[in-house]
């Protein structure tokens, strides 16, 4: 560029003029700041009245449970005492304190008034005291479907890393800790690719596996069969156990998850993360299970 | 609706076939070509991004127009950016709080489109000189050719992809694998662009150099 109209356009502004882009790029972002945390506080809480209605669904539908069942929340929660870690079941009405190699401190009972409504974490907050620099940190729960005063099952919640974020993810296990299905929760895989992970043909391939199947489970890039594809989907209109009873051949003969074709990442995230899930919770369970 | 304006504004009908033939998004100025060939791969998420663009082209060049006196010249690119997303994060919020079965379908296309190219672009070349009703008419068109792009990319991959339009299954093949895949998008969208220029050929219009081949 040597022209004198071109000489003239990359010259600096002036020092007038750079104080009005800076005002109004502050101000801009002021006012979009404002917009869109007001629009935050108003929709908020029914977003998570949404999520969590949802997931109450969900855990429902994994589970197979009547409308009498009941659904409680275990939460978990880790704190570094000086260089000791400590680790903290919340149940519905008692708090479980675990050292780093699983032996049990001590079992409180859960105050009723806090259990009916108050801030949860916030007791449990109070009751660790935790030191001067130190914080109490959730990271995890999973839930327990009572059907007639008895477990009928488990719903674990997961995450995995995926291919932009997180994948979380629920997973549904019987008391034997054989897998009854899972469901993607929330993920942001990309559209007619990675998201086929919610589809029923890739989703329905973990379940009726048992604990040690999973264990064991490994992603084959082989494409899927056509027939082994149409059971998969068919289980949606049919009981599990039905389905189960008819495809126990499929079953054996297919032990691999079939990745999404596009998408092995995505596959594979899914498939690393129900292991891991699967794994730590029967370690877990294995440690709290009697003193909830 | 006849203002007086600072310059004379097209008739709505240009301004519409500007947007779904002649300046078309994705076929002739071959904007947004990266997100367009990542979701085409069924009808439904054509539809579902389409509609979600175009609800926000709409919103964002009336918005660009309305604001047109107050915005200072030198900074109006990053002030676009920041209008587009306010109309992205309140569609996802609201759809996310009060809609949530809609939310579940469309709520993966909404967050893609603070990055469109199209929707800047109309508010830059369009909103910025023209009034609100005829930057809505213009921002009407371009979302809606973006639509109708997304629908005929979406349709021709999905059936020679997966042998179905709208997950209905039309006709029983061994279906190509490769129009499903990335590379596939982009020369079903060639073959389209080709059709429109054979159009144009036909209509007795000499095509534009620009929409001859590919320049960077």
């Amino acid at each position: 560029m040597s022209t004198p109209q071109a000489a003239i356009n990359t010259a600096p502004p002036s020092a007038r003029e750079m104080a009005q882009i800076a005002i109004g790029l502050t101000v801009v972002c002021l006012i979009a700041s404002i917009i869109l945390g007001g629009f935050y506080l108003w929709t908020e809480p029914a977003k998570e009245h949404n999520v969590a209605a949802r997931e109450q669904l969900l855990i429902r539908q994994l589970l197979g449970l009547s409308d009498r069942a009941e659904v409680g929340e275990v939460r978990r929660y880790l704190l570094w005492r000086g260089t000791n870690l400590e680790v903290f079941y919340l149940g519905e009405s008692r708090l479980v304190q675990l050292d780093a190699i699983g032996n049990v401190i001590a079992t409180r009972d859960v105050p009723p008034e806090t259990a009916a409504e108050g801030d949860v974490d916030a007791w449990v907050a109070s009751v660790a005291e935790p030191g001067e620099e130190q914080e109490l940190r959730y990271v995890g729960r999973f839930f327990t479907g009572i059907e007639g005063g008895e477990a009928a099952g488990f719903v674990i919640e997961g995450k995995s890393i995926g291919f932009k974020t997180w994948i979380r993810f629920f997973l549904a296990v019987d008391a034997e800790f054989n897998l009854l299905g899972i469901e993607i929760i929330e993920h942001e895989e990309d559209p007619g690719l990675g998201d086929q992970i919610t589809k029923p043909y890739f989703k329905h391939q973990f379940t009726g596996r048992s604990f040690d199947d999973i264990a064991t489970i490994e992603v084959t890039k082989d494409p899927l069969p056509n027939e082994w594809r149409a059971a998969l989907e068919a289980l949606g209109e049919t009981e599990l156990d039905d389905w189960l009873q008819q495809n126990a051949d499929n079953l054996a003969v297919h032990p691999d998850i079939h990745a999404i074709t596009g998408a092995t990442i995505s596959s594979v995230a899914v498939a690393d993360g129900v292991k891991r899930a699967l794994r730590n919770f029967r370690k877990r369970m294995d440690l709290v299970e009697d003193h909830l | 609706m006849s203002t007086a304006t600072t310059r004379t504004s097209p008739p709505i009908g240009t301004l519409l076939m500007r947007g779904l033939f002649d300046e078309n998004p994705v076929f002739r100025l071959a904007l947004s070509l990266c997100p367009a060939v990542a979701v085409t791969t069924t009808v439904k998420n054509g539809v579902m991004l389409g509609v979600a663009v175009f609800v926000v082209q709409v919103l964002s060049s009336v918005s660009a127009s309305l604001l047109r006196p107050v915005i200072i010249p030198k900074i109006r690119v990053p002030l676009f950016v920041i209008i587009i997303a306010i109309w992205v994060s309140v569609m996802d919020m609201v759809l996310a709080a009060f809609y949530p079965d809609i939310y579940a379908e469309v709520g993966l296309y909404v967050k893609l489109i603070v990055a469109f190219a199209i929707i800047i672009s109309r508010m830059e070349l369009f909103a910025m000189k023209h009034p609100p009703m005829p930057a809505f008419w213009d921002g009407f068109g371009m979302g809606l050719g973006f639509l109708v792009a997304m629908i005929l990319t979406g349709a021709l991959r999905e059936l020679l992809g997966s042998g179905s339009v709208f997950g209905i299954q039309i006709v029983d093949f061994n279906p190509l694998l490769l129009v499903i895949l990335p590379a596939g998008g982009f020369f079903t969208i060639g073959l389209i662009m080709a059709l429109f220029n054979w159009v144009d050929v036909k209509r007795g219009i000499a095509v534009k150099d620009d929409y001859k081949g590919c320049h960077g």
